[in-house]
């Protein structure tokens, strides 16, 4: 946002400038993601080997990152683990944030019983606690990768398909979308280019706090059992294998925690500094 | 590699030592132990540090102590039949007594009896102790114990040692202070089985187990399932002195770090069963001790014998070859433990086969038996979680010594949650994990004998089942050591168990906290420390 | 209008309780699929099929679900929430202390961060684009993005542990004073604090720089409004409806995904009774739980929805 100073307060600027802010955490973000595409062709070590006889070790040349509670190389395990946290937390979130905002707009648009059914039925999806939904759906239908992006996804729809509507509700009572409405516009229309644009900065925001939320949720589900199947380890559940090492500030717990920062950070200032052509559309 | 070890637990010198003078002191005692048939005196335990200015210190009166065990959950209970975990023990421990029980070199010792004696190891007469009551004001009578044993056989109450208490056959009150029990068969163990945590004796008619009405050092004062249980000092405890503390509170913490952090922040005194990784935190702390007791208890991978792929014989001396017991030790429970040889019986015990050489690591050898069986190149699932002590990391252990020699492991790690009641005992390959218990015979009896209610590999031996009967029987105890010795010959090679170490328990102590002695039965001295120990000023 | 607005509020209330139905339904439905059967995890070892049999006919598992559902709607209506499977305790009595504690630690959690992060919220879409708007970004995403347990142990470690001021645990046995209360609050509502605020703060800055840019706040501002009249009086109300919404979901968390900050200061709350409760299949336990957890979700929500409607001239 180092471009636009108050812009609220001033006329915008049209365009597609991208500010530093924005080219470093597009950066990040594209690191990570190439580091999940070609992880095994980087790593050192092999994912579960132990090849340190001593735990929780320093950083050295031979294990840039240390090792972990077992003595396995930090570094090989966290560029294996952006696979499952860039992956499976990307996905999920398009998934969750897409049917969610979707859906919220459509209802907000349409009213009537499709709002009323379609909200109660999201209600009461999310007042199933996660836990139990997460072992309900091991019992019933396995675990596999996709089955785990799908229940990361189902639990965070309702949250996003609330927001969405209560954000749509407002603008679907502005004059122009009456306007468009009366003009006979169809449904995809109007969600589509009449409330959209004007939600759109917060649904994005909505969408980075999201994706941070299901990158912690994800190392919860793992324990369950619930897809990431050991020797293999997304990032939360390499800070959470590792958390005895925090009293000594171990590079296996640190690391990954930075690696979950670093992440969510950049995928979240990115949204922020979105150019402004695609933030506020509504302009 | 073994400096590495080494220097990351400083404590290891001193143990030695100590472990030395232990088992010195404690060879006195082996003949008192011959009758009784306990456990080997040395009991594999020591107290890393400061225990022996421990046992020199006189008792302190009063105090509140706080300790915190691993697990517990709205399945608590106070019904010692029931009891299942170490925060039933601990409660069981405080509120009511044994008859017998094992003191910390694994002595039998008298406790609510008086004296226990037999003709024929089939019937047995017990004296009780006089002037013995209740929390409510009872005596003790001849009743009472017959009720406590006897419920035992009423599969509606549930007990966990139905197994066991089954050959308990009749039971006569000859007066109200003695009691006559009539076995099924000859077992001169049965005053150490006497010992075990489920027999406590509770009050005539009891069916209430909202309260605790026992004979315990304790008076029951709170008792919330999930949450905590409170003890106070019980005034008329039959013990000369009755226990040092004036109240004690005990809950649980489930996670590892927590415990360890709740210790060194001097909100509890104990943190029971520490995990490997937080010796390092511990050691650097002034104030804290550590006590540690290697008896029974292990994680171990159990391949059932009557399905795919342990019904073939070779897939599981394979694994057997494939477990590198080393690394296991070394890198999974970090040097806190000590290395098994595939059966349940440990060197604590007396009757420990030294002769049967544990399995050494041979990936080619497995190799060859995978081959034999015709499962090398197929993918084999094991079932694991964090229910097993260590059962992940073994599994991945496991994975990568069969990566090696192109044995596919495919890891199914499931919720500890419902593992005992959904995976336990019925996935083809998974781990499990069994608690020490005092005697060979009820390791047997409950792991593998045919009947065996907890036979993790379904192993069935007719011979093994009348071995396991005429050692029972006897009361010569060369026969008996012999007659163990070759039944951990046949269970380490034909039941589809692969016992790797026997692992370690270490709780860790404050420094104030004194007269915590390891104990055989397992950590917290046995899980009846409230009794025994006092807090320094 | 007035009637109107009773009616549209009656009618949400309405909803609400047909939610709870439904979910009441979807919840017991959820229960049956768990596997393991109940009898045989009661007895255990001592499963013999004669008294797994014996047992399921005694506890009426046999009857069709559907049968069991109404039966035990009947009791939840009437107020018995039936027996525990593991301890035969009545379940009120192991809830009501359990979840009168989780609802001090939410209702401390809430008082704490609610204002503070409507506050950091507003301010940053009011300084939207200054240095101040980045740090609070950059820090509540940086906050979110450290693992709960990770924050709690990092706590306990430097405030009980190395400096000593709180304990590490929030079981004790008597609270004697005002300031012994903050101290066993403090972790806990700090951890929770950083877990929920984030929502809050980014969603209340979205929803009010969206607002900023409607055409009435163009309007008050070509009037000459001052910036902070601006915000409080024409952007804040128009953006309540999506405030409310987060502060709802973000408080909802509160009561049952406090399972870690329940486990690591050992706080005796109903989350941790949740979890024990699936573990041991204890049924009933299991659909108390949710029902609480879903009644809760669904008053914040409803009420979230009725702050939104009352917010918006137009909706109403």
């Amino acid at each position: 946002m180092a471009i636009d100073v108050s812009p609220t307060f001033k006329p915008r600027l049209p365009g597609y400038r991208f500010n530093l802010t924005g080219w470093a955490s597009l950066a990040v973000v594209i690191t990570w993601a190439a580091v999940a595409v070609l992880a095994p062709y980087l790593t050192p070590h092999g994912v579960g080997d132990i090849v340190d006889l001593d735990y929780f070790g320093p950083m050295s040349a031979e294990f840039p990152l240390g090792t972990d509670y077992l003595g396995r190389d930090m570094l090989s395990r966290i560029l294996l683990g952006a696979r499952y946290t860039v992956g499976i937390s990307l996905a999920a979130t398009l998934i969750a944030c897409t049917a969610g905002v979707t859906l919220g707009m459509a209802a907000a648009v349409s009213g009537g019983w499709f709002d009323a059914a379609l909200s109660r039925f999201l209600d009461a999806l999310n007042s199933i606690p996660s836990k139990l939904f997460g072992l309900v759906v091991v019992a019933g239908v396995g675990s596999s990768i996709p089955v785990l992006i799908l229940t990361l996804a189902i639990i965070y729809t309702p949250g996003s398909y609330r927001f969405a509507r209560a954000l749509a509700v407002n603008v679907n009572t502005m004059d122009f979308v009456t306007v468009a409405r009366i003009r006979g516009e169809k449904l995809g229309y109007l969600i589509g280019s009449e409330i959209l644009p004007n939600i759109i900065g917060p649904v994005f925001a909505d969408v980075g706090i999201r994706f941070v939320f299901i990158v912690l949720l994800l190392s919860g589900l793992s324990f369950l059992g619930l897809g990431v199947q050991p020797p293999e380890a997304d990032w939360g559940a390499l800070v959470r294998e590792n958390i005895g090492g925090l009293p000594f500030g171990a590079p296996a717990v640190m690391a990954p925690s930075f690696a979950i920062a670093s992440l969510t950070i950049a995928v979240n200032l990115l949204i922020d500094n979105l150019p402004q052509k695609i933030r506020d559309r509504s302009a | 590699m073994s400096e590495k070890i080494t220097s990351s637990w400083t404590g290891a010198d001193d143990a030695l030592v100590e472990h030395a003078i232990r088992r010195g002191a404690s060879r006195r005692d082996l003949l008192q132990m011959l009758m009784a048939g306990g456990l080997a005196a040395s009991a594999g335990s020591l107290v890393l540090a400061r225990a022996s200015t421990a046992l020199a210190d006189t008792p302190v009166k009063g105090g509140h102590l706080k300790a915190a065990g691993w697990s517990s959950s709205t399945a608590d209970t106070l019904d010692p039949a029931k009891a299942s975990l170490s925060t039933d023990y601990v409660r069981c421990c405080a509120f009511y007594n044994r008859l017998t029980f094992l003191n910390q070199g694994g002595v039998l010792q008298m406790e609510l009896a008086e004296a226990i004696g037999t003709e024929d190891a089939k019937v047995w007469t017990i004296r009780l102790k006089k002037g013995v009551t209740f929390h409510d004001g009872r005596p003790l009578t001849s009743a009472d114990v017959i009720y406590s044993l006897k419920r035992h056989l009423d599969p509606a109450t549930g007990s966990k040692v139905n197994a066991i208490a089954k050959q308990m056959v009749d039971f006569k009150a000859v007066d109200p202070l003695t009691v006559q029990i009539t076995l099924a068969a000859p077992n001169s163990d049965l005053p150490t089985i006497l010992a075990m945590h489920h027999f406590m004796i509770i009050a005539d008619g009891t069916t209430d187990f909202s309260k605790a009405n026992g004979t315990g050092a304790f008076v029951c004062e709170n008792f919330e399932p999930g949450v905590r249980s409170i003890g106070v000092k019980n005034k008329n405890y039959f013990k000369p002195g009755g226990a040092n503390l004036d109240s004690f509170e005990f809950f649980a913490i489930s996670e590892d770090t927590a415990r360890v952090n709740a210790l060194l922040a001097g909100d509890i005194q104990l943190a029971a069963a520490i995990s490997p990784r937080s010796m390092r935190l511990v050691e650097s702390q002034p104030g804290v001790a550590l006590s540690k007791t290697t008896s029974g208890n292990y994680t171990n991978l159990n391949m059932r014998l009557d399905m795919a792929p342990g019904d073939k014989m070779d897939f599981v001396t394979g694994m057997k070859y494939l477990l590198n017991r080393e690394q296991i030790q070394k890198s999974a429970l970090r040097g806190l433990a000590e290395i098994a040889n595939d059966q349940p019986v440990s060197p604590a015990n007396i009757y420990h086969n030294k002769e049967l050489k544990p399995k050494a690591f041979d990936p080619e050898k497995a190799k060859f038996h995978f081959e034999k069986a015709g499962l090398l190149g197929q993918s084999i699932p094991i079932v694991t979680s964090e229910a097993a002590n260590a059962a992940i990391d073994m599994a991945v252990l496991v994975q990568q010594a069969g990566n090696a020699i192109g044995m596919k492991f495919d890891i199914q790690r499931v919720p500890s949650d419902g593992y005992w009641s959904n995976y336990w005992l019925k996935a083809p390959v998974h781990f499990g994990n069994i608690n020490p218990r005092p005697t060979p015979d009820i390791l047997f009896s409950l792991l593998y004998a045919s009947t065996a209610p907890w036979n993790e590999s379904r192993y069935k031996s007719e011979k093994f089942d009348q071995m396991l009967l005429e050692a029972r029987g006897s009361l010569d105890e060369a026969k008996r050591k012999e007659i163990y010795g070759e039944m951990q010959v046949m269970v380490a090679e034909e039941a589809g168990t692969a016992i790797p170490v026997y692992i370690s328990n270490v709780d860790a102590i404050s420094s104030k906290l004194k007269g915590l002695q390891p104990n055989p039965l397992g950590g917290m001295m046995g899980y009846a420390f409230a009794e025994y120990v006092w807090l320094e000023a | 209008m007035n009637t109107h607005l009773l009616s549209l509020l009656g009618g949400r209330l309405l909803v609400a309780l047909f939610t709870l139905f439904v979910v009441s339904f979807v919840v017991f439905g959820a229960t049956q699929i768990l596997p393991g059967d109940v009898a045989e995890v009661l007895l255990g070892q001592a499963a013999t099929p004669e008294a797994v049999a014996g047992l399921r006919a005694a506890m009426h598992l046999d009857d069709p679900a559907i049968l069991r559902f109404f039966y035990w709607l009947g009791g939840l209506v009437t107020g018995d929430l039936g027996t525990s499977y593991a301890n035969n305790m009545p379940i009120a009595q192991l809830i009501g202390g359990r979840l009168k504690s989780s609802l001090q630690l939410a209702a401390a959690t809430a008082l704490f961060s609610v204002p503070i992060a409507l506050a950091l919220g507003i301010t940053s879409a009011m300084l939207r684009g200054t240095l101040y708007d980045r740090a609070i970004t950059t820090a509540t995403i940086t906050v979110i993005s450290v693992p709960e347990f990770m924050v709690a142990t990092a706590g306990v470690l430097i405030f009980a542990v190395w400096l000593k001021w709180l304990p590490s645990l929030s079981i004790t046995r008597n609270v004697d004073s005002f300031g012994e209360l903050i101290r066993i609050y403090a972790m806990p509502v700090f951890t929770l604090s950083f877990v929920i605020s984030a929502q809050m703060i980014r969603m209340t800055r979205a929803a009010v720089i969206e607002a900023l840019n409607t055409p009435y706040v163009e309007m008050a501002r070509l009037k000459g409004a001052s910036r902070t009249r601006i915000v409080l009086r024409h952007a804040l109300p128009n953006a309540l409806g999506p405030i409310v919404n987060a502060v709802a979901l973000s408080l909802s968390y509160l009561l049952g995904g406090v399972i870690i900050v329940e486990t690591i200061f050992n706080y005796p709350g109903i989350a941790k009774l949740m979890v024990d409760a699936v573990s041991t299949r204890d049924l009933p336990l299991i659909q108390s739980c949710a029902m609480i957890f879903c009644f809760v979700y669904l008053l914040l929500i409803t009420t979230a929805d009725i702050i939104a409607i009352l917010s918006n001239p137009k909706l109403r």
